[in-house]
């Protein structure tokens, strides 16, 4: 198992126990510092721990343990708010099923809430301590960027300063470039020695940031080694990052529409 | 005595991704190596050299062994476009290591030229330098060549009236559309000069022609009118093709297999290569090499290289990298 893996494997297990802890402090927040034998601990408890891994599958179809996902924005927050929002509908309705019961719907509340705030604030944390392990040598994921442009020094700087697991270890442009390093990553040469260089730098991810001409050749040899693929917006002439990849009757469109209200966005 | 120099060092990165795997000159056109026409020139006996890098020694090394001539291949031991000797310096090397002291034929072996070597060398005046030379008719391309200026111009190409007057390398700014075409003769004479003027430009072969001149050497000069082509772009290779296969008349290897279909739309310039299949596709103006696979695809301007695979492909102006596999998959 690669190191990545490993540390979302020990993060998924880290979330289910503070998945089920919000919901134990959410007890003794609303019944007291106690064990009540009205409202047995261990009920809960068992209930929770069922709940958890469905709980779980819903983090994960919502793709919010991917190391390269940033925690710290508004969408994954939103993605984490719906899961437990989930979580206390299945809670809900797992301990009706168990135990023909309802109980304190404030407690429902206060789970919510505990585990929507817990669970992100320990995305963060684990975002940290994952992307640190993951920059340490040996790199989980060196990155080959295609071009030398602005746009290149602009997307380093970026990686860098949310450090970022993809690590650049080199630049690869089809012209003669005369500097010798853009945003401190060395410009390793052209073209030609793509083939070397993705071999003997173990990349696991190119990121093309120019050179439209020579797309359907990157991602041949990307295929070829099993390396992943990006592109930037740019490349195509999409600047103003307000683009969105969408679906047109099943095929994968990049759509960037006219600006308008944001509630337009509903209504297409 | 003469001996033949192909310079073959570089590393073609502008035709990159078909010279990801083969030096340029290895490069199939008409379906050979451009450098089997330039040695199919070369008059039998005379001892050829071929000058590449570490890179792409290998593949020299196999397609010699494809050759009855005296070849010997030399070999840079440079594996990076930046460490490269330059195309003066590799002679230089070869002329100071062999201690070559005849004349020297010096060929460039990205240059496919039509006109008969043994016109060229008729031309030749013992201890009289001679470069080739050809009107490329467009002043914004004549600059990216050796532009040479005649004293006396003669139509007759065997004619010893052209002198070279003034030779200028990349100049920023031309009238003249005579350019040198990378086939000249150096009398051994002047190896040392060119040993000399190397050490300080490695990289400026035509310069050699600039400072014979400054130093009040005669150079004639070859003027043909017979097909020349540099190849060192894709669209300077399209070109090549589209010039010596003419409509109509694809050049299709025996082992290749293409439906009737295929063979109805077949338009323009058409190369297909050894164990190359096609199907139900349409193309114009497309070079396929070795045993590719194409199925219901429309291609025009494409170059495919070894192994790719295309299916329900329609593409227009690209380059394929060796063993490509594209497949219009379905919708689900």
């Amino acid at each position: 198992m690669r190191r990545h893996q490993t540390l979302v494997a020990l993060w998924i297990l880290s979330d289910a126990a503070i998945f089920i802890g919000t919901y134990a402090l959410a007890y003794f927040i609303r019944v007291g510092w106690i064990l009540s034998t009205d409202f047995p601990l261990s009920k809960l408890l068992a209930v929770i721990v069922g709940v958890t891994p469905f709980w779980l599958m819903i983090l994960l179809a919502l793709g919010v343990f991917h190391p390269l996902r940033n925690q710290k924005t508004l969408v994954t927050l939103s993605h984490i708010i719906t899961a437990t929002l989930l979580g206390v509908a299945l809670f809900t309705l797992g301990y009706y099923f168990r135990f023909t019961a309802f109980f304190s719907r404030l407690l429902l509340i206060e789970a919510f809430f505990l585990s929507s705030i817990g669970i992100w604030a320990w995305h963060i944390i684990m975002q940290r301590i994952i992307r640190h392990i993951l920059r340490s040598p040996p790199l989980s994921f060196p990155t080959l960027i295609i071009g030398a442009t602005r746009e290149t020094a602009r997307l380093i700087h970026t990686l860098e300063r949310q450090r970022s697991p993809l690590t650049p270890i080199g630049i690869l442009d089809s012209r003669s470039v005369r500097e010798e390093r853009i945003a401190g990553v060395p410009v390793l040469g052209k073209l030609n020695i793509l083939d070397t260089i993705l071999t003997e730098k173990s990349i696991t991810h190119l990121i093309q940031c120019s050179n439209v001409e020579h797309t359907i050749n990157l991602l041949s040899a990307c295929r070829m080694h099993d390396v992943t693929y990006m592109l930037l917006p740019s490349v195509l002439g999409i600047m103003e990052r307000d683009e969105r990849i969408e679906s047109l009757e099943g095929f994968h469109v990049t759509v960037v529409r006219p600006r308008a209200s944001w509630w337009s966005f509903f209504f297409i | 005595m003469m001996q033949a120099f192909i310079l073959a060092g570089g590393f073609a990165t502008r035709l990159w991704p078909l010279t990801e795997k083969r030096s340029k000159p290895l490069l199939p056109l008409i379906g050979k190596p451009l450098l089997t026409h330039i040695v199919g020139k070369i008059p039998q006996g005379m001892q050829i050299t071929v000058s590449t890098n570490a890179t792409f020694a290998a593949g020299f090394a196999a397609w010699k062994e494809t050759h009855k001539q005296p070849i010997t291949i030399v070999v840079e031991k440079t594996t990076k476009d930046t460490e490269k000797l330059g195309a003066l310096g590799a002679v230089a090397q070869w002329i100071r290591q062999e201690g070559i002291i005849d004349d020297v034929l010096l060929l460039t072996g990205d240059n496919y030229f039509g006109f008969s070597l043994k016109d060229f060398l008729n031309t030749y005046h013992r201890g009289i330098p001679i470069i080739a030379a050809y009107n490329i008719g467009d002043t914004e391309k004549a600059k990216t060549f050796g532009i040479v200026t005649i004293k006396h111009k003669s139509d007759n190409p065997l004619s010893t009236s052209n002198i070279v007057a003034a030779f200028e390398e990349k100049p920023t700014h031309t009238l003249s559309t005579l350019v040198s075409t990378g086939c000249s003769i150096l009398p051994h004479e002047t190896l040392p000069i060119l040993v000399e003027y190397a050490r300080e430009h490695p990289d400026n072969i035509g310069g050699i022609f600039e400072e014979l001149l400054r130093r009040g050497k005669r150079i004639d000069c070859f003027i043909f009118n017979k097909p020349w082509f540099d190849i060192g772009s894709y669209d300077a290779y399209l070109e090549a093709t589209r010039a010596l296969v003419p409509p109509g008349k694809p050049v299709i290897h025996p082992t290749a297999s293409i439906d009737e279909e295929s063979r109805k739309n077949l338009a323009g310039s058409i190369v297909i290569g050894a164990g190359t299949m096609v199907t139900h596709s349409s193309l114009q103006d497309t070079i396929l090499f070795d045993n590719c696979r194409v199925i219901d695809c429309v291609l025009d301007r494409c170059i495919l290289d070894d192994e790719c695979k295309l299916h329900g492909i329609d593409l227009a102006g690209k380059m394929l990298r060796s063993g490509t596999t594209l497949t219009n998959t379905p919708l689900p």
